[in-house]
């Protein structure tokens, strides 16, 4: 495949993450998949090394190596699993990265350096079970008794939401003034009072990785764990999947190239009609479409990388990225399996786990069709035009509303 | 305390390619830390942390080489030291155990130096002890387990793990010391190093830093042919199982196996 060209500190991280997966991570990847098993022992490893702090800054115990290594991080760890890559993704780019960005000194003390280090688990919780793409809409409330808030509510889909330490939640601190302004995000550990954890789904694929409801009863949150201020959670939460798609997008690149590689690789050994099934054209122009698909899929997630990480907004390019990418992965590990004829079809090999794994990128951190409504919204605002929202129920977000 | 590790950077060997004159063909092939080399370093490190002082990672190699000492470097090597030269790129291992004896001299206070086993590409197995021979050092090879490195006595005592026999050693310091795999278990790269290690170059010694010269392999290689294919097993037939085995035990016993 072609390499993709990258500082020496970046290919440094990619190598030290490929041994790691190759030691840690692929030995038992059909096994948790079959198991439905969280490897906390890996993550708690992973966070030894270094691997859950690449973004963040070195001040609070971070790699301080942007959105581009985030994003190779993201890619080695998904040629191994999914599953681990999704855990790794919500608690880094998810929650850890909502703290980085709203979080004041003293939070980000408490609770960003734990969470690079690994000792603390965190999770990320806007969607309910009423609002998920339509996330401005949320009905969790927060109200204020003295120095406390009091949450009631219920989350669903929360990544981790069943182990983490540190969960950052969404509610509604002001219904009249709607996502902006009205939402607030709060810091939340799994101790406080009120707090509970409802039922795991059993899902088609990233079955290692464990989703769940969250219940709040009553409970009890600091006022010192406002994250980013009262009134605004909403804007920090659309900020923080802003920056994470990338992330999303290289971990597409990573499935992807695994699948190449198995393919190749299988092509040039399996003989049909006398010779290896990579003499036939139909197979050749598979390969070459898989690679067309993986190189474009790469440029324009480092090239959007690229742009994170000097600072520049990049929502339209991160939108992009996550609705090509997540699209392009699925394309290429689905002709993977068509390569390896019935064998791709069995568990002997990762690709089914793969094909399932792969499915749901094209479903969480904003659907593709709210990606697409967002692409075209900044296109349009681009020539100064708006698009006129129809008036529902309830006032309709300015934003374009994804979660 | 100076330890010095001598790494090798290698291919990846299990996705080389094989030339049709039956060389090996690296290309585009991932670059690594020769596998044995690696477990050197783990042990330089291991006795770097309780002896303190200085552990230095040498290569003679090119310049993309630099990319595994930084990884040394960030598993915990304190110092590195690349020796560069194009009259260095066709040497044979005893011309390299020249060349690298000649920069440890030049060092001058070196107590212990670690190598692998082998290098995974070139497979002679040769470079300790060609090393060793040229300093007039002792050699221990084969060691699976480092028992103690005394700096007080300046004395090591280890393991050589031979085929039929573990044998327990002791030698005087400075001695040159190849180690096998599973000796430890080396450790990843510290990722919060990176950054710092990512920037640094290794100073270079070329053959007139080091005075060597008039170079030439003692080793050419003339031809390359694959050996010949191992004769196939015999199959034992039968109408079932039972019979099978019957017919396989027969064979050993007559044969004096079991
Ligand atoms: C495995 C997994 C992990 C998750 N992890 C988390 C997590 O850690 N934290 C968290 O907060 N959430 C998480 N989610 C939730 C995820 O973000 C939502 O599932 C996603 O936003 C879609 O919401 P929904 O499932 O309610 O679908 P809906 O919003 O009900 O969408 C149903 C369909 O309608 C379409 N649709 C909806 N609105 C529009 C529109 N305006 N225009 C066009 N089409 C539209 C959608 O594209 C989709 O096809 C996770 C989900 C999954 C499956
Ligand atoms: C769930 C399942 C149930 C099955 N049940 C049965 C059964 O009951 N009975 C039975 O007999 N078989 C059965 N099969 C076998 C099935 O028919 C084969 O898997 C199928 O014919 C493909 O063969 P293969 O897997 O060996 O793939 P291969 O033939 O190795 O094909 C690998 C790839 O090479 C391509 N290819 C091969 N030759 C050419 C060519 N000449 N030109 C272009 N492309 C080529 C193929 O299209 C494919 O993409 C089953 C398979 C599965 C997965």
């Amino acid at each position: 495949m072609i390499e993709y060209e990258h500082s020496d500190e970046i290919k440094m991280l990619r190598q030290t993450v490929r041994e790691f997966v190759n030691k840690e991570i692929r030995p038992i990847a059909r096994e948790i998949d079959e198991e439905e098993r969280v490897p906390l022992d890996v993550i708690k490893k992973a966070g030894e090394l270094g691997l859950l702090a690449v973004p963040f800054p070195e001040k609070y115990g971070g790699l301080e190596l942007g959105i581009t290594g985030y994003c190779v991080l993201m890619e080695e760890l998904q040629r191994g699993d999914a599953s681990i890559a999704t855990i790794i993704g919500a608690h880094t780019q998810l929650c850890a990265m909502s703290i980085h960005l709203g979080g004041n000194e003293a939070q980000k003390d408490k609770y960003l350096r734990g969470l690079n280090r690994g000792t603390l688990i965190g999770a990320w919780a806007l969607t309910e079970p009423n609002a998920g793409s339509d996330a401005a809409h949320i009905s969790t409330t927060a109200e204020l008794h003295g120095d406390e808030w009091v949450i009631n509510g219920q989350k669903m889909w929360i990544t981790n939401g069943s182990f983490a330490d540190v969960i950052v939640v969404h509610a509604v601190t002001d219904k009249s003034k709607g996502a902006r302004g009205g939402i607030t995000a709060f810091i939340v550990e799994k101790d406080f009072p009120g707090f509970n954890v409802g039922k795991i789904e059993d899902k088609m694929g990233l079955r290692a990785s464990h989703t769940a409801s969250l219940y709040f009863e009553d409970m009890r949150v600091p006022a010192a764990n406002v994250l980013g201020g009262v009134g605004h959670g909403f804007p920090l939460a659309m900020k923080t999947l802003d920056i994470g798609r990338c992330g999303l997008g290289g971990g597409a690149v990573g499935g992807a190239k695994e699948a190449f590689e198995l393919s190749r690789q299988y092509a040039i050994t399996r003989h049909q009609f006398g010779r290896p099934i990579a003499e036939f054209q139909a197979i050749q122009f598979k390969l070459a479409e898989m690679a067309v698909k993986i190189y474009t899929m790469e440029q324009i997630v480092y090239d959007t990388a690229r742009k994170v990480d000097a600072g520049k907004n990049a929502t339209l390019e991160s939108s992009i990225v996550k609705l090509y990418c997540s699209e392009m992965a699925s394309e290429v590990i689905d002709e993977a399996i068509q390569i390896h004829g019935g064998m791709g079809f069995s568990r002997e090999l990762p690709l089914e786990r793969m094909y399932r794994d792969a499915r749901v990128t094209r479903i969480f951190e904003g659907t593709n069709e709210i990606q697409k409504s967002v692409i075209a919204s900044e296109l349009l605002k681009q020539v100064g035009y708006r698009i006129h929202r129809h008036e529902g129920v309830y006032p309709t977000p300015k934003h374009a509303p994804h979660s | 305390m100076h330890i010095v590790v001598c790494m090798k950077q290698v291919p990846r060997d299990n996705s080389v390619k094989i030339n049709p004159d039956l060389s090996i063909n690296a290309d585009g092939i991932e670059k690594i830390i020769n596998l044995f080399d690696e477990y050197a370093i783990e042990e330089g490190i291991i006795w770097n942390e309780k002896h303190g002082g200085k552990l230095t990672v040498l290569s003679m190699g090119a310049d993309e080489w630099v990319e595994q000492m930084r990884r040394a470097l960030a598993m915990g090597a304190t110092d590195s030291l690349l020796l560069k030269d194009p009259a260095f790129a066709t040497l044979d291992t005893i011309a390299a155990a020249k060349v690298v004896a000649a920069a440890i001299r030049k060092l001058g206070d070196v107590d212990l130096i670690l190598t692998g086993r082998n290098s995974t590409d070139d497979e002679s197995g040769a470079f300790a002890p060609a090393l060793a021979r040229i300093l007039g050092w002792p050699q221990l090879t084969y060691v699976g387990k480092v028992i103690d490195v005394n700096p007080g006595s300046k004395t090591i005592t280890a393991e050589r793990h031979l085929e039929t026999v573990v044998e327990t050693v002791t030698a005087p310091l400075p001695a040159v010391v190849s180690v096998i795999k599973d000796i430890n278990n080396p450790r990843y790269p510290s990722l919060l190093k990176i950054k710092k290690v990512a920037k640094v170059e290794p100073p270079v010694w070329t053959a007139a830093d080091l005075g060597v010269s008039g170079l030439v392999p003692t080793v050419t290689v003339t031809q390359r042919v694959p050996p010949p294919p191992r004769p196939s097993g015999e199959t034992i037939d039968g109408p079932d199982a039972a019979t099978k085995v019957k017919k396989l035990v027969d064979k050993l016993l007559e044969n004096q196996i079991i």
